[in-house]
């Protein structure tokens, strides 16, 4: 469960979410769509507790951004599978070794590690890729690998900003059928986006933001 | 386990991915390490040297001529325990009379008439110590016993020697520290350029719930390897040095330049770990707050 209390954060430069309530069921499918600039990003930071409120609280599961310890905020985000616009994949290792990274920071013992990266890999359909590089990935094909970092440690949720931002169309629809079935597998999905076409009709909520207010939900 | 293993893994594969920030923090750690083994060689050479001084401080005593030999005997022992003496010598007027023959080629009782050499001894001082060896609460000891006529000794040559060495220990120990100070800034800086390459990977490991020991591991242990690895190549040039050097040095000085090359290896070693460790967490510690 992830609820948002009357949660404002500005940024020195102007900016930000102001006066945010929202509430996200388990295993609900959301999408949180916004003109670039509107907060949709601020959201997702706070949400995993990247960013705090400077007025309202936000929780996650059992995690209160108002008591949270600094050395808890880890356990949170074992929690929480990010996908991002830009991928953030390390160039300076091969696929498997990208979304293992992720095993290896939970203490997931090597043999372990390998069967949930072969796994993750064959779910999001990049067979026979484990041990290309992200520079020899199509855009695609690194936003699956992203989603595959992603889903790797089993989250409860998968927070994705902006994650078609950089695909094709064809592509872009693929990978909402991909969170889709992650969906439908329990996890909560909460996905930003600019593209309403893209979006809509699919029957799941729409969170509209504008200017860093929620405007409806 | 696996997780140690991990990290251990990360930190020596870092040191490929990364080879031009390695060869520079390696290179910087083995400069600073050849000019701290130099400085380590010397002042361990130079306390030979003050040793050799010290084995040649000599403190002659004349006792009255009116103390009996027991007596005599018994203060040259008890002067033994004075703290800072090595060995007494007793010489006796016996002994003074064979000295006086031996080096002047007459008996002085063919002389004289008489033995007017008195009893006397030697006292040497102890050689090994750090802190400056102060001649003159023997002397004064000595100078007490009513059975003591007469004290010579190189009062102001000895002074003048242990103040040299004193001074030499402390500048010593000033460059030592600024050495390994300046050391421990220039890795600290390397390692920060490293953990700016790697920006990414921080960020990442962020996201995905690593806590901060677990980012800050691999690259102390990769501060680690760079130490060991830049004590390595100065250990191996101080080594070819001395065995080259020390024979250039014998047959121009006559002085044999000792050292232990193990000893040698493991206090490069150890001060290696101390600095890369404090050089590689000063920078992440700033970095990761």
């Amino acid at each position: 469960m992830i609820q948002l209390d009357n949660v404002s954060y500005s940024y020195d430069k102007g900016g930000g979410i102001s006066n945010v309530n929202l509430r996200l069921n388990d295993s609900e499918y959301a999408f949180l769509i916004g003109p670039t600039g509107s907060g949709k990003t601020t959201l997702l930071r706070l949400i995993y507790m990247e960013l705090f409120p400077q007025v309202g609280k936000v929780m996650v599961d059992k995690y209160n951004s108002k008591n949270i310890k600094p050395r808890k905020i880890p356990y949170l985000r074992r929690k929480i599978g990010m996908v991002f616009q830009d991928y953030h994949l390390l160039n300076d290792r091969n696929l498997f070794d990208n979304i293992a990274l992720a095993l290896h920071v939970i203490g997931f013992s090597k043999d372990e590690i390998v069967d949930r990266v072969t796994e993750s890999i064959e779910e999001v359909g990049l067979e026979g890729k484990a041990d290309h590089y992200p520079q020899e990935l199509s855009g695609g094909e690194q936003q699956r690998a992203c989603v595959a970092r992603a889903l790797v440690k089993d989250p409860e949720i998968v927070l994705a900003d902006e994650p078609t931002g950089n695909l094709d169309p064809v592509t872009s629809f693929e990978l909402i059928k991909l969170l889709e079935e992650i969906n439908r597998e329990g996890t909560t999905i909460l996905m930003a986006s600019h593209n309403y076409n893209l979006i809509k009709g699919r029957g799941h909520r729409i969170i509209e933001i504008q200017n860093g207010t929620v405007r409806q939900s | 386990m696996d997780k140690m293993m991990f990290l251990l893994s990360e930190g020596m594969k870092n040191l490929w991915r990364h080879k031009l920030t390695a060869f520079t923090a390696i290179f910087s750690t083995f400069l600073t390490l050849a000019v701290t083994g130099s400085l380590i060689i010397v002042s361990q050479n130079t306390n030979r040297v003050i040793e050799y001084f010290r084995g040649k401080y000599k403190i002659e005593v004349f006792f009255n001529d009116s103390v009996k030999d027991d007596r005599i005997v018994e203060v040259v022992e008890e002067f033994k325990k004075i703290n800072g003496v090595r060995s007494t010598t007793l010489i006796s007027k016996l002994d003074a009379e064979k000295i006086f023959k031996s080096q002047f080629g007459e008996n002085i009782l063919d002389l004289v008439g008489y033995n007017p050499l008195p009893a006397s001894c030697v006292v040497n001082l102890v050689r090994y110590q750090t802190s400056k060896l102060n001649v003159n609460p023997i002397i004064n000891r000595i100078k007490n016993y009513p059975e003591v006529d007469e004290v010579n000794y190189q009062g102001r040559l000895i002074y003048q020697i242990e103040s040299y060495y004193q001074k030499f220990v402390k500048i010593m120990t000033a460059v030592l520290i600024f050495v390994l100070g300046i050391s421990v800034f220039i890795i600290s800086n390397t390692v920060r350029l490293t953990i700016y390459a790697k920006k990414d990977l921080i960020k990442s490991l962020y996201l995905i719930g690593a806590t901060r020991l677990f980012i800050k591991m691999p690259f102390i242990i990769e501060g680690i390897f760079h130490g060991l690895i830049g004590a390595l190549f100065a250990s191996i040039l101080l080594i070819a040095g001395m065995e080259f050097g020390s024979e250039i040095i014998f047959s121009v000085t006559s002085i044999k330049i000792q050292y232990n090359p193990f000893i040698l290896i493991g206090i490069l070693s150890s001060i290696s770990i101390v600095i890369s460790y404090m050089g590689s967490s000063r920078a992440i510690s700033k970095f990761i707050k």
